[in-house]
């Protein structure tokens, strides 16, 4: 036999062998190829699927874990076998279940028929958390379905495939599943070449026609509504969004009025009505759910409500993710359909109950007991793991709330199969299958998702706490005929066409463009300070002392950590510690770490935006840096260089940002973000540095300082052929047009970047009319008049008074720029 | 006989707010033993849209988006109310005549009772009201033993809260924990009513957060001034076989044509006046004037009673900001 001589299953029930050893039947032809394959090809083809995995961006997020906040996903190389037959009864059972649990929806916020006729206890219902009382009556309206389904299903020891868990508001793993598939399509023509499986296609098509429906056509008017970028499955829901071709949402990139949702987008309002919802039950709308959401819609229910919103699931759906249901699913199933249920179940008592309390109580250390509605953290207690303490304070919260618990049976589920450590492993492991509601039936998806525990014999599987997943096969007789070809060939095309543009991700670019403009210009000047300051002695100049306070002045200017270098205490501000301050102290507004931090924020957001390898290169960059801001090493020689190292790395990624996004597009919003902090930036240093009056020696270590924070000595060089001189360094960065890096020039892009965007008019929009004021002002300008100067005079105070204004003029700009594009509140 | 009455509810906005999405619940209930004569509501600044629905409660909240930039958003329901005294005193006559113990009361409420229904949804712990300590449930047990009658219990109940626990305006707000109050043993009406509604729940028994107003009567010989008035809080517990029961702990009085009910629910959340999300930086403050007047013609003869009541501040802030 191989490579199964060490595989023993404690466990009741194994997948693969039956009691006497003997391979199951429908095992017999992937048993053979992995045989064959042997240990060493299993963990050559475990690396590709690795790397497959890495390579696309698949990843998990755990939350509370700030050191690695997402997590690659793995994929087991054996999959979970599913013979035709069996998945037939399967898919009828999860069918029949589907349907009873859409007419339990619709009933217990309806006519609560199952409650008036004694089918099920009140107390199920109105003690669960996820019963909404704000949709009371939705339940007849015609789109309130349970249209998304995911059940939990594990083997039991009669060898038959048990439901465990329901989960109804806002199933995830339909993308895992995805992936997982086509990830092991890439390695399984090579390992398994002759065996057929049923295909997941077809599914995805029928969803795209779910949401044709709701849509009416209009696919566009559907949104994947996700909490955003940190939630722990986001890869899920951008890999869905592109799948579906659906819009990828949060609920800041919504409004509702006329009792119904709208999507803010650069070119205005655009109306959405299918929403399919990451988001859970009370966090979709702040003003009738939980009013501390910020994931949600205002006015979400009640555009809902007055029919103008389909959503898959709709608000009140977590009520059917409640065990206290489980006893009576029988009886419902007799109720409703005249049926009895075709899956089975884990045997659950519902403690209020007198009778089943009793019972319970009396054999608790043998049961396992849980909460009817503990949908979002998972507390169970298994009985046989108690103490004789622990039992008697359950049996005391049970007597308490006896309507909030439920006890159940303790199972010991099937193992299957896993490779890991070089050798393959019995481990449990949980289905997880997929039901969408087609007509007046559901579609079952030939697939799932496939959890394995983390350790050998665990109780609990779950994807937060860590373990591994299988791809689920059914297993086919005939390789299947598939139409949908391109279906699962993800476009990565997403939609930043300027005017399709949602508000939010309009916005993230801009503050992208401000921030990595900052964080590049603070970097360097700092570095510049660190590395003057280290050669402070160095060239036997006293006046580089002098120099060196205006350019620190300068630095608490421009991050504006006021009061920093200005600050007039009694004990001088030591250089070092002010200036690691600025780099390291994420607390202190304007610093370094702090313009890092928010850059991060605006990369995470934009991530399914930009190139995968712009990413990548990100969290490499963040982990090092933050690194560094934790190290209390502070030797100027390390500073130095770590601060060399973070200017590479934003430098590259802002060659992948400008390469990854057409300026038609998204990019625009990138280049005026960018040209409007970059020209607030040379104002501020300009103020600082070249408004005061300077001797000769100190002029020039000054100047030479702000050509080369703006690594501009050269171009100087090359245009003026002469020393540095105030009056020609002047006219070069602030009033030449043709040098790039000069205000004049910054402020003619900045306009014409202005005419491509969609609320363009052919009169001055209000964020346009501060950007030509500052035009016509800076063409007025002469250098002799900048510098107009009395005798006794020490500052060019005009040049300042001039600086001044014209910073006013881009921060207005800036501000009715945001006021225009990103509210939506007068349309 | 009629009562007027004026609810001006105001959110004080620090900064401009340009788009604002609220709920109103400022109009009074029809029941039983009150009827709804006139309503109008009157919005500054203008309202964009507007759209009335009746919750499961049998509120009426009306959900109003305000798009002109403002900083002071008042919402002012004027209702007319007609109360049928002769029914309450009947339907309390009926409570105490159909009461049960509170033991039978326990018993039948774990069984399946078609009438019991739609009482079981005031059972559970609710967003601000959770379930009660031990030693919240030593205290209501007292007045609760199995044998004893669930009306006089209840009322008895009442009686204990008035005298243990002082009524004080500025100790608690609405998110003040039950447990805090009881521990104290001092706030305003609806502490007082949560704390009833928690203690009871934990013991079993269904119960109900009303909120309405009361009437007050100015000092003999002079003139009521405008506004001096408040809204007010209450209780109901549910009696198996008979229906609910009304309590006023903070007057210690079974509430009969001194009170107008506004609204029910589970807790205060379920009913308040007023709740708004806005776009906006900076805080925001809530004021409320009330003013609650019986009209003229049947004063005369009710001014006897000479009983001035104690009112509550409540403190309606219900507004979350994004």
């Amino acid at each position: 036999m191989g490579i199964f001589d060490d595989y023993h299953s404690e466990s009741s029930f194994d997948e693969v062998f039956d009691s006497e050893q003997n391979i199951r039947d429908y095992w017999k032809d992937v048993l053979a190829d992995i045989e064959a394959a042997g240990i060493e090809k299993l963990k050559k083809k475990q690396a590709d699927i690795d790397w497959y995995l890495e390579d696309n961006g698949v990843t998990y997020n755990i939350y509370n874990d700030d050191s690695n906040p997402s997590r690659s996903w793995s994929l087991d190389p054996i999959p979970f076998v599913i013979s035709e037959q069996e998945w037939s009864t399967i898919t009828k059972g999860l069918q029949q279940r589907a349907k009873l649990l859409n007419m339990i929806l619709k009933d217990i916020y309806s006519e609560q028929k199952l409650i008036k006729d004694n089918i099920i206890p009140a107390e199920v219902v109105f003690g669960h958390k996820g019963f909404a009382t704000e949709v009371f009556d939705f339940g007849k309206k015609e789109n309130f379905n349970l249209y998304f389904y995911a059940t939990d299903m594990a083997r039991g020891p009669d060898g038959k495939m048990w439901v465990i868990n329901d989960k109804t508001q806002a199933p995830s793993g339909l993308g895992y599943a995805i992936e997982n598939r086509l990830t092991m399509n890439s390695v399984s023509k090579n390992l398994y070449p002759n065996i057929n499986t049923k295909k997941l296609s077809f599914f995805i098509e029928e969803f795209k026609e779910l949401l044709s429906e709701l849509t009416g056509g209009d696919i566009s008017s559907a949104a994947l509504l996700t909490p955003g970028a940190y939630n722990e499955t986001y890869f899920e829901h951008s890999y869905l969004s592109s799948f579906l071709e659906i819009n990828l949402l949060q609920g800041h990139d919504l409004l509702s009025k006329d009792g119904a949702l709208w999507l803010k987008s650069l070119s205005g309002l655009k109306k959405i009505n299918t929403i399919l919802r990451r988001v859970d039950d009370r966090f979709c709308d702040p003003l009738e759910l939980k009013s501390e959401s910020r994931l949600g819609i205002a006015g979400l229910t009640d555009a809902m409500r007055q029919n103008n919103i389909n959503m898959i699931n709709p608000i009140g759906s977590a009520i059917l993710e409640n065990k206290g249901l489980n006893p009576f699913m029988n009886k419902i199933a007799e109720y409703f359909l005249k049926e009895e249920l075709i899956l089975p179940q884990i045997a659950t008592w519902w403690c209020g109950q007198k009778k089943e309390l009793d019972f319970v109580l009396a054999n608790l250390n043998k049961l396992v007991i849980k909460k009817i509605d503990n949908t979002e953290i998972i507390k169970t207690y298994f009985g046989k793991l108690l103490s004789e303490d622990e039992l008697k304070n359950l049996s005391v919260l049970l007597r308490k709330n006896p309507n909030k618990y439920i006890a159940q049976e303790e199972i010991s589920f099937s193992t299957a199969p896993y490779y890991g450590n070089g050798k393959l492993e019995p481990r449990n492991a949980v289905i997880r299958t997929f039901c969408l509601k087609k007509n007046d039936d559901y579609t079952v998806m030939n697939g799932g998702l496939v959890r394995v525990s983390k350790i050998k014999d665990s109780l609990l599987i779950s994807s937060q706490k860590g373990g591994t997943s299988k791809d689920l096969w059914i297993l086919s007789s005939e390789e299947e005929d598939v139409n949908y070809s391109n279906i699962l060939k993800r476009d990565h095309y997403t939609d930043t066409a300027i005017n399709n543009i949602s508000t939010l991700r309009a916005e993230n670019l801009f503050w992208l463009g401000r921030y990595l403009t900052r964080a590049i210009d603070t970097t360097r000047f700092i570095s510049l300070i660190v590395k003057r300051l280290t050669n402070l002695y160095r060239y036997e100049v006293r006046t580089s002392k002098d120099s060196q306070k205006i350019l620190q002045d300068a630095l608490t200017h421009l991050t504006m950590t006021y009061p920093g270098f200005l600050s007039d205490g009694a004990v001088p501000v030591r250089p070092t510690s002010e200036i690691i301050s600025v780099i390291k102290d994420i607390s202190r507004s304007g610093s370094l770490a702090s313009v890092i931090s928010m850059l991060s924020n605006a990369n995470i957001n934009l991530k399914d935006l930009l190139a995968f390898e712009s990413s990548k290169l990100f969290d490499k960059m963040q982990k090092e840096w933050n690194e560094f801001i934790n190290r209390s090493t502070n030797s100027s020689i390390l500073i130095s260089n770590e601060l060399d190292s973070l200017f590479t790395y934003l430098m590259a990624y802002k060659q992948l940002v400008n390469e990854s996004i057409f300026k038609e597009q998204g990019l625009i919003l990138f280049d005026i973000g960018h040209r409007i902090e970059s020209a607030l930036i040379l104002i501020s240093k300009a103020r600082s540095m070249l408004c005061v009056r300077l001797k000769k020696a100190e002029s020039y270590d000054v100047l030479e300082a702000m050509l080369n924070s703006m690594e501009s000595m050269n171009a100087y060089r090359a245009q003026y052929k002469s020393s540095l001189v105030l009056e020609n360094v002047i006219e070069f960065l602030i009033l030449n047009t043709q040098f790039p890096k000069s205000l004049a020039h910054m402020t003619d892009k900045l306009a014409n970047d202005f005419k491509l965007l969609p609320k363009s008019k052919d009169y001055l929009t209000s964020y346009e009319k501060p950007i030509f004021q500052a035009q016509s002002f800076l063409s007025k300008l002469d250098v002799e008049t900048i510098m107009e100067i009395k005798d006794e005079e020490v500052v060019y105070l005009k040049f300042d008074k001039i600086l001044s204004k014209l910073s006013e003029y881009f921060i207005e700009c800036s501000d009715e720029f945001s006021k225009t594009y990103f509210s939506h509140y007068d349309e | 006989m009629i009562y007027t009455i004026y609810h001006k509810t105001s959110f004080h906005y620090q900064s401009i707010v340009n788009f604002s999405h609220n709920i109103a619940r400022l109009k009074p209930k029809d029941t039983a033993y009150q009827k709804l004569l006139e309503f109008t509501m009157e919005i500054e600044p203008k309202v964009s849209e507007s759209h009335e629905f009746v919750d499961m409660f049998g509120n009426t909240n009306t959900h109003m988006l305000i798009r002109e930039p403002h900083q002071l958003l008042s919402v002012t329901g004027k209702s007319r109310v007609e109360i049928f005294p002769n029914l309450i005193e009947q339907h309390i006559e009926f409570l105490k005549s159909n009461s049960i113990t509170y033991g039978a009361a326990v018993e039948r409420l774990s069984k399946f009772h078609a009438s019991d229904l739609s009482a079981k949804q005031f059972l559970f712990e609710s967003e601000l009201i959770p379930k009660g300590s031990d030693a919240i449930k030593e205290y209501v047990l007292e007045s609760f033993h199995k044998e004893r009658d669930l009306f006089e219990a209840a009322h008895e109940f009442m009686n204990r809260i008035f005298n243990d626990f002082k009524f004080l305006s500025g100790f608690s707000d609405i998110t003040t924990p039950v447990e805090t109050i009881f521990e104290a043993k001092k706030g305003v009406c609806q502490d007082f009513a949560q704390f009833a509604i928690s203690a009871l729940r934990t013991i079993g028994l269904p119960a109900k957060y009303m909120s309405g107003y009361i009437e007050t009567l100015p000092p003999e010989g002079e003139e009521k001034l405008f506004g001096v008035d408040a809204s007010h809080a209450w209780f109901a517990v549910y009696i198996p076989n008979a229906g609910w029961a009304e309590f006023d702990p903070t007057n210690n009085i079974i509430p009969k044509e001194q009170h107008i009910l506004l609204g029910s629910g589970r807790d205060y959340h379920d009913i308040s006046p007023l709740k708004g999300v806005v776009q906006s930086s900076g805080n925001s403050r809530l004021s409320v004037m009330v003013d609650v007047r019986r009209e003229k013609k049947d004063l005369i003869k009710e001014s006897a009673s000479g009983q001035t009541q104690m009112q509550m501040q409540s403190q309606m802030q219900n507004q979350s900001q994004q």
